[in-house]
């Protein structure tokens, strides 16, 4: 079976149907953007939470499904507008980028495109060159052509490598730029409106597989975490060679955030076996009464 | 090595929150998980060292991660800025650290609530670290909160021969907590882990003989074993008369075959 990695989703706010249905699908890997909540936070202390819960719980509960899981940090544009909050988010950063699975700094970068937004854009980039991150930036629905450009351009100037950034939520107005400038071109396919699967076909038969990579974004809003698998084989029916379909939906993803040197192939290929009786109690992620999914050996006893 | 030794002394030197708090994290990138491997010498020292500390249970990464957690200067109030930050930020590999290393802290008595409340945890990596070949719970928790984590390492179907000092904790309380737990289980249609008797022993009366009963009447091997060693340390005589029926099970706890460590190693390795 083909392999996956959504390495854009915001798994905190899936259920657990959702994570069987993505390891079904072939998932096996998931990088989660520390993002906003769809409503501002008031208190550093909800960040650091929410940190915690990146590379803690929601870590482990992928764990449980067989997925593993990996975050990017940073504070994002919307809510680097509250600028005393954003200065605290700052002071709390450093205690988190250096943790195990912490892939890249992000998602940053602009949303109103206003002056706040653009000093903690700058900080964060620093940020990831002096702790060695690539950088996973947000570009922002409204004005985006601009908004993207400008995020590259303020990234040169900060001498930042384009081989280690990540330009996310691409379309076909964008998409050329960034490629020829040399970034990792990523593309949300959302259900419905905006960019759908279809497109998505289109811009890889366009552009060829280099430096693309396929995510879905899936958060609380409408979205759907299985857009990954089913972008890859809406590809295979539509003629785009295997090899190009693995390397927009797996390869490329993999290539860009391993150059954190926190994500190796490894750490799914020789996973343990899932095991949920082993690490969980009765009453966290499985409900009393509930049979544990289990691989390995077929004689154990749920006890 | 190298990096660990000039980050200790770095940290040591200066007290330097931020290179304390990223050297703590990034030992991930430097050490890995596997387990440190001691022989019967350097056991015996570090058991001398701190009465019950047992590094042979311990991974390499936390083990630096420890390090560098006792290279930060002991002032009080500063030591307790860092640590309760590093605690309130911890990943699941930091937490496991930071919790078995609590019988190595300083201020040892002003964590106790840190300690109870990591008890609560859901992951058994960090419930593990503190309940597991580690003095600090026996030695500080009050016994509501001592019950909770023994019931909780039943419930979660740990090892419970890893929980050090337990018979010197046994208290009436624990042992009906036990024998419920034991009665819904069975009501549930549903084992009983063998090692839970060994919290009901040394309160041995009419209503657990009962139950012990009822543990003798089992086909399972593991199980019988429990029901005879509770049975056979429980106050003197108490047992006696439905021993008397399993003479082979008396005479291996005798020679040492049976122990509670024996019942709870196969229980993990077949059962769980
Ligand atoms: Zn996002």
């Amino acid at each position: 079976m083909s392999m996956y990695i959504d390495p854009h989703i915001h798994l905190v706010s899936r259920t657990t149907d959702d994570y069987e249905a993505m390891q079904k699908a072939g998932i096996v890997a998931t990088i989660e953007p520390a993002f906003w909540l769809g409503q501002p936070r008031t208190e550093v202390g909800s960040f650091k939470d929410y940190f915690s819960t990146l590379v803690g719980w929601e870590r482990f509960r992928a764990s449980q499904f067989g997925i593993v899981h990996y975050c990017t940090m940073g504070l994002n544009s919307k809510e680097a507008n509250n600028i005393a909050l954003a200065e605290q988010v700052m002071e709390l950063l450093p205690l988190y980028v250096g943790k195990e699975g912490v892939v890249a700094i992000g998602e940053i970068g602009y949303d109103d495109q206003t002056e706040a937004e653009d000093r903690f854009y700058r900080e964060q980039l620093e940020l990831a060159k002096e702790v060695d991150l690539p950088v996973l930036i947000h570009t922002p629905h409204r004005d985006k052509k601009k908004g993207t450009y400008r995020s590259m351009d303020v990234a040169e100037e900060h001498g930042m490598d384009p081989g280690w950034i990540i330009v996310d939520h691409n379309n076909e107005e964008t998409v050329k730029e960034v490629l020829d400038r040399g970034y990792w071109a990523g593309f949300t396919i959302y259900p419905h409106t905006k960019m759908g699967s279809e497109r998505m076909v289109e811009i890889v038969k366009q552009y060829g597989p280099e430096r693309i990579i396929v995510n879905s974004a899936a958060d609380w809003g409408i979205s759907d975490p299985l857009a990954v698998p089913k972008t890859a084989d809406l590809m295979r029916k539509m003629g785009i060679p295997e090899e190009h379909v693995q390397m927009v939906t797996y390869r490329n993803a993999l290539t860009a955030f391993s150059l954190s040197g926190q994500m190796d192939e490894n750490d799914w290929l020789q996973a343990p076996p899932i095991d949920q009786t082993k690490k969980l109690s009765g009453n966290s992620v499985l409900r009393g009464g509930q049979v544990p999914r289990v691989e390995g050996p077929a004689d154990r006893v749920e006890n | 090595m190298l990096w660990l030794l000039q980050k200790s002394e770095k940290i040591q030197s200066t007290g330097s929150q931020t290179a304390f708090f990223l050297a703590f994290s990034q030992a991930s990138r430097f050490f890995d998980k596997g387990m440190l491997v001691l022989d019967e010498t350097e056991k015996k020292e570090a058991h001398q060292l701190v009465e019950g500390y047992e590094p042979e249970f311990w991974n390499v990464l936390q083990t630096a991660r420890t390090y560098l957690l006792l290279s930060f200067p002991q002032e009080k109030e500063a030591w307790f800025a860092a640590v309760n930050q590093l605690f309130e930020t911890a990943d699941m590999h930091e937490h496991q650290a930071l919790f078995a290393a609590l019988p190595l802290m300083p201020f040892q008595e002003d964590l106790i609530d840190r300690a109870i409340d990591g008890c609560r945890t859901n992951v058994a990596l960090i419930f593990d670290a503190i309940a597991l070949n580690n003095p600090y719970p026996a030695k500080y928790f009050p016994e509501a909160n001592w019950n909770q984590m023994v019931l909780k390492a039943v419930f979660m179907q740990r090892p419970l021969y890893r929980i050090q000092s337990q018979d010197a904790r046994s208290n009436p309380a624990l042992a009906e907590i036990a024998r419920d737990f034991a009665h819904e289980r069975w009501a549930a249609g549903r084992n009983v882990m063998p090692e839970l008797w060994r919290l009901v022993s040394p309160f041995l009366n009419e209503k657990y003989l009962q139950d012990l009963q009822k543990v003798m009447s089992s086909k399972d091997e593991l199980e019988l074993a429990g029901g005879a060693l509770a049975l056979f340390n429980g106050p003197s005589g108490t047992g006696k008369t439905v021993l008397g029926k399993f003479p082979t099970l008396v005479s291996q706890i005798e020679s040492g075959t049976i122990t509670w460590e024996t019942v709870g190693k196969e229980y993990q390795k077949t059962r769980v």
